[in-house]
């Protein structure tokens, strides 16, 4: 509870109303505008001036001025006064009767001509607030007659009182106030609802009026507050539904009246404030012997017998900022919301704004996170406002500074945790998540640098994995400020890539290489070493893959080479001349030559010297692998592989000098084979493959090699050379060799022909063939050879008969689609002779003209172009 | 005197009424809060106000106690549901509601519905000792244990009927039965002057919650949302056809009467 909504503050002071004499009570009040206005017990209407004093403190106080005091002369209580200000006059109830007074006089308004200024036999009667009259100079009342169970509506005027309608009731009426057409009324036994204009009625519930005074107090348009049983406030409107809860008053309950958003009830000790948006009592006032409860005009003024006083309440941002003091974040928020409608808009809105910020800092320092979270996005927080929390986080170049005055009672994080590493911590998290949802949308505009290097500083002390997402992704981190926390926290690799985000990639190598090299410890990254040569290849600055090239080449060249080797081929990232990193990669050997065969054998640059120098390295090292005393076959084998692949592939390198490189060895028979089918000595190749090597396999796919990109007559050539080199015999040696030698280059001639007969001519081969060979032998190759002859021969025939079918066929579709049938007959004339045909055989000229074959050839012979006719035909 | 601020206009409203201690308060906080915690006697009557997708439901909590029992057919008026609770273990409880609550209920809407809830189902059915969230419910058993013990104090009430006698040795504490309810239910059709048949069902318009463990409540509330919904489109429509222009309402098209089979 306890919340300040009102001050109780004097305005008339007993002295000033009655002096010394002890007999005098107030009976009512009326206050309008700064006139206040006290009937008392002995008949007398007292006439105040109330002004407003505030004082420099803020301090409000009234300063009243007695201006009259007037005797109605009827020496009973003076029981209602009413003003109705534009009449200037005052509607008093005394003695049972209603009737005018002059609002400055006092003096009692004489009956005019037509009618009364009196109604007699009153109880009590109320002023309809929302008329339906509109005469601004006509008040309507509602009064309760002593007699008859009749309730009395009179249209008052300056100087006379007319009624205008009577309504039964079921029981009689003992209070009553008026909104519009519906009269609310307490009866004997219930309240109830009734429409003077139509007679509907509605019962309300019930009450006992003899028991407690009943209340039926006018709050608004169609809505009225009624003592309930059980000591409640209960709301009504005139449909007869409650729309508001009720709020919980003593049983004795004299007075009530709202002040938006309180509902104010006096009973017989004390004055209490329930709000009517969570129906709760917030405030308690003692006051003894009070009296009279009544609001005018928004003024809550209340009355003991002998003093006046007015409830000021106090101003709306006091009330919520004593709620949030006292950390009741929900009962402030309710009653920010509340006011909506009094404040205006913009008004409302900073400040609506105002109190979901301190509600969120309320929150957050009792560690209700998700509530705060909730209370900062709705408030539109500064984010940093709540970096600011934490010591250190803020970069030293930001301008903020807290809002003034402060959103929170918090020094710091350290003030607010007191000690507590554990919330502390909780709070840290907090942050990190708020900051890493916020950083994106438009809270943080503004203050990115802020949020960023905020975050960067909590992700690196908390050790957050997020830390490397947040630098390798758009960020405003700040270098000057972040670069030490890092350091400090030995986010080495972090603090790389923040440098790289800066376009401070030589000071992140740098960095990273100190790492790799262990001269500083950071285990955030496990395959650094890879990172940075990935790094150094997408890396656009050549001066920095240069300069770092060489420490990476020499720590792992096979995979420091992917410097070179894997550089991505696109617009941002500059071209390395390869000549440059030839020259360059000079002195790592190894590495050298996986640029080339990356050169080579993947981008297939097509320049002679890195096919050649790809070549020598090749050679070299097989050639180092063959000088060594026992060799290691499996790498030897391997080297080989890669140098023949290369040589048969590529048609770059000059074989010539590669030639001449391997002259004198005799194990690489093979490698010159192929050097010299490259420089088109097949024979001098094939020579070597027969005889010097004897494998007839490799001297057939030499063949087949040599020739594969080559026309068939070629390969032809080449097939025939071959069996010549193995039918030779002229051979210098060869009578030496052994018999069986001599069958087996025979058997490979065999071999070869019945393979690949149809590369051969078979003609030309029976004339080489030495005559003694057996037919049997040659079969397949025969066989093939007969029938590759028939099939080609028929073949033919048949592309011939096809072809002249076609023909034939096409002169038919021609025939039938260009040409009209050309009637010849002997009363036609000859278009160039003129005269009649004797015979059938015509010639038509181009357009169908039928004419003698001799008048076109004299034509023919005549024409200087000899122009040729092509078509002829012989249509009858 | 400033305007009293206008809330979010109601577009219907549902009451709560029932004996003193079956638990309306509570059944309210389950629904609205989710929790369940200790209440104090509901004092003349408090209410709530839910989103239900478009449309703002009232929902009333009223006061059990006899003092207040004067302003339950004020709470009711323009009810377009009434939720009459009990206490499944007491048995006076329901017979209250035919007695003292049932009249109450005249100034309610002509198509007003009726449900009957027996709340505290959690004392006499396992199931419903399941509560919907685990980590929740071993507390609440904790702070409301004493509760419970008074409130079975406080409704001594007497002998329940032959036909709960023999259930109650089953279940025990147990002392209205679904069945009982049920023909309560056809009662209160009978006292509206209401056929059986074109009515909703018994099945469908008697439940049993408990609103310490959570059971039945969301099913309760939100079948009688989806019931009362027809009511809330016709609300809107006889707005529409009101002489007053009403600027804070400036809704489009009309919206047509649902279909009535």
């Amino acid at each position: 509870m306890s919340v300040k909504a009102f001050e109780l503050v004097p305005a008339v002071e007993r002295d000033l109303l009655m002096g010394d004499k002890a007999r005098i009570n107030i009976e009512c009040i009326e206050c309008c505008g700064k006139h206040l206005y006290m009937g008392t017990n002995d008949c007398f209407i007292h006439h105040f001036l109330l002004d407003e004093v505030t004082s420099s403190k803020g301090k409000l106080t009234y300063s009243a001025q007695k201006l009259l005091h007037k005797y109605l002369g009827l020496k009973k209580p003076v029981a209602e006064l009413r003003a109705a200000s534009a009449l200037e006059r005052l509607i008093v109830l005394c003695d049972g009767i209603v009737f005018l007074v002059d609002m400055v006089t006092l003096e009692t308004v004489p009956s005019a001509a037509g009618g009364g200024a009196k109604i007699r036999g009153v109880t009590a009667f109320c002023v309809n607030e929302n008329p339906v009259n509109g005469d601004p100079f006509c008040v309507e009342m509602g009064v309760i007659s002593s007699k008859k169970r009749t309730v009395q509506i009179y249209m008052v005027y300056e100087d006379r009182v007319q009624l205008v309608k009577e309504v039964t009731t079921p029981e009689q009426p003992c209070a009553v106030s008026v909104d519009g057409y519906f009269l609310c009324l307490a009866l004997a036994t219930q309240y109830m609802i009734l429409n003077y204009n139509t007679g509907a009625s509605q019962d309300l519930f019930p009450y006992n009026s003899e028991d407690r005074r009943p209340i039926v107090k006018r709050i608004g348009r169609e809505e009225f507050l009624l003592a309930a049983p059980g000591g409640l406030g209960m709301f009504a409107n005139a449909e007869g539904v409650s729309q508001r809860a009720p709020v919980n008053w003593s049983e004795s309950v004299i007075g009530a009246a709202v002040s938006f958003p309180y509902v104010v009830a006096l009973d017989e000790s004390f004055i209490t404030i329930h709000s009517m948006l969570d129906q709760q009592l917030k405030q308690t006032l003692s006051f003894r012997d009070g009296h009279i409860l009544q609001d005018f005009e928004g003024k809550v003024i209340l009355a003991s017998t002998k003093a006046v006083y007015v409830l000021v309440p106090l101003p709306l941002e006091r009330q919520i900022q004593d709620l949030l003091a006292s950390h009741r974040v929900e009962e402030a928020l309710i009653l920010t919301e509340g006011a909506q409608q009094n404040i205006p808009k913009d008004k409302f809105q900073i400040l609506h704004k105002r109190i979901l910020q301190q509600a969120g800092f309320i929150q957050f320092g009792q560690l209700q996170f998700l509530e705060a979270k909730e209370h900062f996005r709705k408030g539109q927080l500064d984010v940093r406002e709540l970096i600011s929390l934490y010591p250190l986080l803020l970069p030293a170049s930001s301008s903020f500074t807290r809002c003034h005055p402060p959103l929170h009672e918090f020094a710091d994080l350290n003030h607010l945790a007191q000690g507590d590493q554990e919330k502390v911590l909780r709070c840290k998290k907090f942050l990190i998540s708020y900051l890493g949802e916020v950083r994106s949308t438009e809270v943080a505009n503004g203050c990115r640098e802020d949020v960023d290097t905020a975050l960067l500083k909590l992700y690196a002390e908390q050790d957050h994995d997020s830390l490397l997402d947040l630098l390798a992704s758009d960020n405003a981190c700040l270098l000057a400020d972040s670069v030490p926390w890092l350091e400090k926290y030995h986010k080495y690799f972090a603090l790389g890539l923040l440098y790289h985000y800066n376009s401070q990639d030589s000071a992140a190598l740098q960095l990273w290489i100190r790492v790799v090299d262990g001269d500083l410890q950071d285990s955030t990254r496990s395959g650094l070493y890879e990172y940075i040569v990935d790094f150094l290849c997408s890396c656009s600055n050549p001066d920095l893959v240069w300069k770092h090239a060489d420490w990476a080449l020499a720590k792992d060249p096979t995979i420091g080479v992917h410097i070179f080797t894997k550089r991505p081929v696109s617009k941002d990232v500059t071209e390395l001349n390869p000549e440059e990193a030839i020259t360059y990669l000079g002195k790592h050997s190894q590495a050298l030559l996986l640029f080339l065969e990356h050169l080579v054998l993947e981008r297939k640059i097509k320049k002679e010297k890195f096919h050649t120098h790809l070549a020598v390295l090749y050679l070299e090292r097989v050639l180092s692998l063959l000088s060594e005393a026992p060799a290691d076959e499996e790498r030897l084998n391997r080297a080989r592989e890669r140098l023949q692949a290369l040589l048969r592939e590529s048609n770059l390198y000059r074989a010539q000098f590669l030639l001449g490189k391997m002259e004198n060895c005799e194990q690489l028979l093979l490698e010159r084979a192929t050097l010299h089918g490259k420089l088109e000595e097949n024979d001098k190749a094939l020579h070597i493959l027969v005889h010097k090597l004897k494998d007839f396999s490799s001297a057939e796919a030499f063949c087949v090699w040599a020739s594969s990109c080559r026309d068939s007559a070629y390969q032809h050539q080449l097939f025939h050379l071959l069996l010549e080199v193995y039918l030779d015999r002229s051979l210098p040696g060869k009578s030496q060799a052994a018999a069986a030698g001599g069958g087996e280059l025979e058997m490979a001639a065999v071999d070869l022909l019945n393979r690949h007969g149809e590369v051969f001519d078979a003609v030309r081969v029976l004339r080489m063939l030495p005559e003694g060979w057996s037919l049997q032998l040659l079969r397949p190759f025969l066989g093939r050879a007969v029938r590759a002859s028939m099939h080609a021969g028929r073949t033919a025939q048949i592309a011939v008969g096809l072809a002249q079918s076609e023909n034939l066929q096409l002169l038919h579709d021609r025939l039938k689609d260009r040409k009209k049938p050309i009637f010849v007959s002997e009363k036609k004339g000859c278009h160039l002779c003129h005269n009649t045909f004797s015979e059938p055989d015509v010639v038509c000229l181009p357009g169908g003209a039928p004419v003698h074959t001799h008048c076109v050839a004299q034509r023919v012979r005549d024409s200087p172009t000899k122009r040729q006719l092509t078509n002829s035909s012989n249509h009858t | 005197m400033p305007e009293v601020s206008k809330m979010k206009k109601p577009d219907v409203k549902l009451v709560l009424l029932g004996d003193m201690n079956v638990g309306k308060t509570s059944l309210l906080h389950r629904y609205t809060e989710r929790k369940f915690k200790d209440t104090v006697s509901t004092v003349g009557g408090a209410f709530f106000l839910k989103q239900w997708g478009p449309y703002n439901i009232s929902i009333w909590d009223t006061a059990g106690r006899e003092q207040f029992h004067g302003l339950g057919s004020m709470y009711c008026r323009g009810a377009a549901a009434v939720i009459l609770t009990y206490d499944v273990s007491n048995w006076q409880s329901l017979a209250e509601l035919e007695e003292r609550f049932l009249s109450l209920t005249d100034t309610a809407n002509h198509d007003c519905i009726y449900a009957l809830v027996g709340n505290k189902a959690d004392l006499t059915d396992p199931r419903a000792q399941l509560s919907q969230d685990s980590d929740e419910a071993s507390k609440d058993r904790m702070d409301c244990g004493e509760e419970r013990t008074e409130t079975q104090v406080l409704s001594a009430c007497p002998t329940p009927p032959a036909s709960p006698v023999s259930l109650s040795g089953i279940t025990p504490g147990k002392q209205v039965t679904p069945e009982d309810a049920m023909a309560l239910y056809g009662r209160i059709l009978r006292y509206k002057g209401l056929e059986e048949k074109s009515s909703l069902p018994a099945e469908k318009m008697c439940f049993e919650t408990s609103a310490k463990t959570g059971y039945n409540v969301d099913n309760l509330f939100e079948a009688l949302f989806d019931l009362v919904l027809p009511s809330i489109l016709r609300n809107k429509n006889e707005n529409q056809h009101s002489p007053t222009v009403d600027l804070e309402e400036c809704r489009g098209a009309k919206r047509g009467r649902p279909g009535c089979c």
